[in-house]
């Protein structure tokens, strides 16, 4: 899956836990936190994401990403990373 | 194998608090999305309310319901906190003056953020269990306070802090482990612990906390699934659906045990979103009551937890408790235990949510003046006299004789019974 890909899938988890954001404009530089979202709807969101992908990380790696971009670019960099080392 | 665990049990959440939805709104936090944190109340410690008097009136009916001969046999006085006041002299000391125990006694503190009361508990199972000692008793007693200033944010630090303060609590559980666990029987060596260091939250400064509470949370989920899988590893046929009828975890807010909750039941589990809705409902709704009136208590904070699961839970015929604890920094144990219809009897008796019933509740004013003046018992203070005359009404809540600090001289503490 690509990076822009992983995105729409953040998005959309994004919606599911704060359903009034449906309907918003999302760009890479938009944070979940300047959304709205406090600590535990971003946790939800990202589990929700890493369940979508597969990936099985500890999700305490996912935390330095400071917007939606840098974490779809963290996320996709480690499917990447476990993709490689299946084989 | 030796039976082993909780004998006796209590919690003790002092005499004054707030309500928590009052506090963000005081605050100016977000309250549209306050109420997925499942936060009601917080115990607030007042000037003349420290750690010892929070474990020494948590332990009190304990030993007082004992035989002189029983007494004796407590052999090992454990504290387990984050707010020690001193660096050497351990509270141990102070709870076994207070609480006038034979000198023929260990008194030590332990230390790991929230996982300390957890820590204590095992160590104390071990003992029982190894035998060096048949017969003997150890008192337990974890102690949590808050009572700082948050740091400002900086590089490192996050302005999400902010969500702690109305979660920040203080109280303590006291437990008596020994060889009759009428409480909570502790399957021995039923135990996953996972354990690794992170920067996630910690006390760095006097009267200071400070951390990133993103990390603590992410860092909480994922100890949370790992303890849970060594546990797995460990006990043979052990299912996160089917073993446990209830479910008791650390709780600094009851939002963040439902998140690590919904993620182990959907990576361990398998379970769809509704069935996970009915099971938090079911077996973990009750180990969250008193924390959700109580705030972060934070070594104590699993221990009272489990003692909300048996004081709330249905215990018609013996039930299994999975338990989780986490420790920022960091540390985390999944166990086990069985409880029943007499354990349940028992700790009921001690009636702590009529405890929690009689608690102050302070107004915000009142609230804001105790921040002001709390720096009178500030870490390091040498000599004070409490003023008793600060909300007054708490002191008498509880109608019947409860400790309170009195006067700091020379460093040294000193109680009274009110």
């Amino acid at each position: 899956m690509n990076k822009e890909a992983i995105f729409e899938l953040i998005t959309q988890h994004a919606c599911t836990v704060i359903p009034r954001l449906e309907g918003h404009r999302f760009e890479s530089t938009d944070s979940l936190r300047g959304l709205g979202a406090n600590s535990l709807d971003r946790s939800e969101i990202v589990m929700m994401t890493l369940e979508s992908l597969t990936l099985d990380i500890p999700l305490s790696e996912t935390f330095r990403a400071e917007n939606i971009g840098e974490l779809a670019a963290l996320l996709h960099a480690k499917s990447a990373v476990s993709q490689t080392a299946s084989c | 194998m030796q039976t082993v665990g909780i004998e006796a049990m209590n919690v003790y959440a002092g005499t004054a608090c707030v309500d928590v939805e009052k506090l963000a709104m005081h605050r100016g936090l977000d309250m549209t999305r306050f109420s997925n944190l499942l936060m009601k109340q917080k115990t607030v410690a007042l000037p003349y309310e420290d750690p010892i008097t929070f474990g020494v009136n948590a332990a009190k009916p304990l030993i007082d319901a004992l035989s002189a001969e029983e007494k004796d046999r407590i052999e090992v006085v454990i504290t387990c906190t984050e707010s020690a006041f001193d660096f050497g002299k351990s509270m141990s000391t102070y709870f076994h003056k207070l609480l006038g125990l034979n000198r023929n006694c260990r008194l030590f503190e332990l230390k790991n953020a929230c996982y300390s009361g957890v820590a204590g508990l095992q160590t104390a199972i071990t003992f029982i269990v190894s035998r060096v000692s048949p017969g003997a008793k150890v008192l337990l007693i974890a102690t949590d306070i808050s009572r700082f200033m948050t740091v400002e944010g900086g590089e490192g630090l996050t302005e999400d802090w902010s969500f702690f303060e109305p979660s920040s609590g203080a109280g303590a559980v006291a437990a008596l482990i020994s060889e009759v666990p009428h409480i909570f029987q502790v399957d021995v060596g039923a135990s996953g612990y996972y354990g690794y260091e992170v920067m996630d939250t910690c006390r760095p400064a006097p009267d200071k906390e400070a951390g990133d509470a993103d990390l603590s949370l992410l860092s909480y989920l994922d100890c949370c699934e790992k303890a849970f899988l060594e546990y797995q590893k460990r006990v043979e046929g052990a299912d996160l659906s089917t073993t446990f009828s209830y479910l008791a975890m650390h709780t600094p807010f009851g939002g963040m045990v439902k998140g690590a909750h919904r993620n182990i039941m959907r990576k361990i589990a398998k379970a769809s979103t509704k069935a996970i809705e009915a099971d938090f409902d079911e077996r973990v709704r009750p180990s969250l009551t008193y924390c959700q009136r109580v705030g972060n208590i934070m070594g104590a904070s699993t221990l009272m937890a489990i003692a909300s699961a048996i004081d709330h839970g249905s215990f018609d015929t013996s039930k299994r408790i999975g338990c989780f604890s986490y420790g920022s920094g960091c540390c985390s144990e999944f166990f086990s235990g069985v409880a029943g219809q007499e354990g349940q009897a028992r700790l009921r008796e001690q009636r702590i949510g009529e405890q929690l019933d009689r608690r102050y509740e302070m107004s915000m004013e009142e609230y804001d003046e105790l921040l002001a003046t709390s720096n009178v018992v500030k870490f390091g203070t040498r000599n004070a006299v409490l003023d008793s005359s600060f909300v007054p009404a708490a002191r008498t809540v509880h109608g019947k004789e409860i400790l309170f600090l009195k006067e700091i001289k020379e460093f040294h503490r000193e109680y009274e019974w009110v």
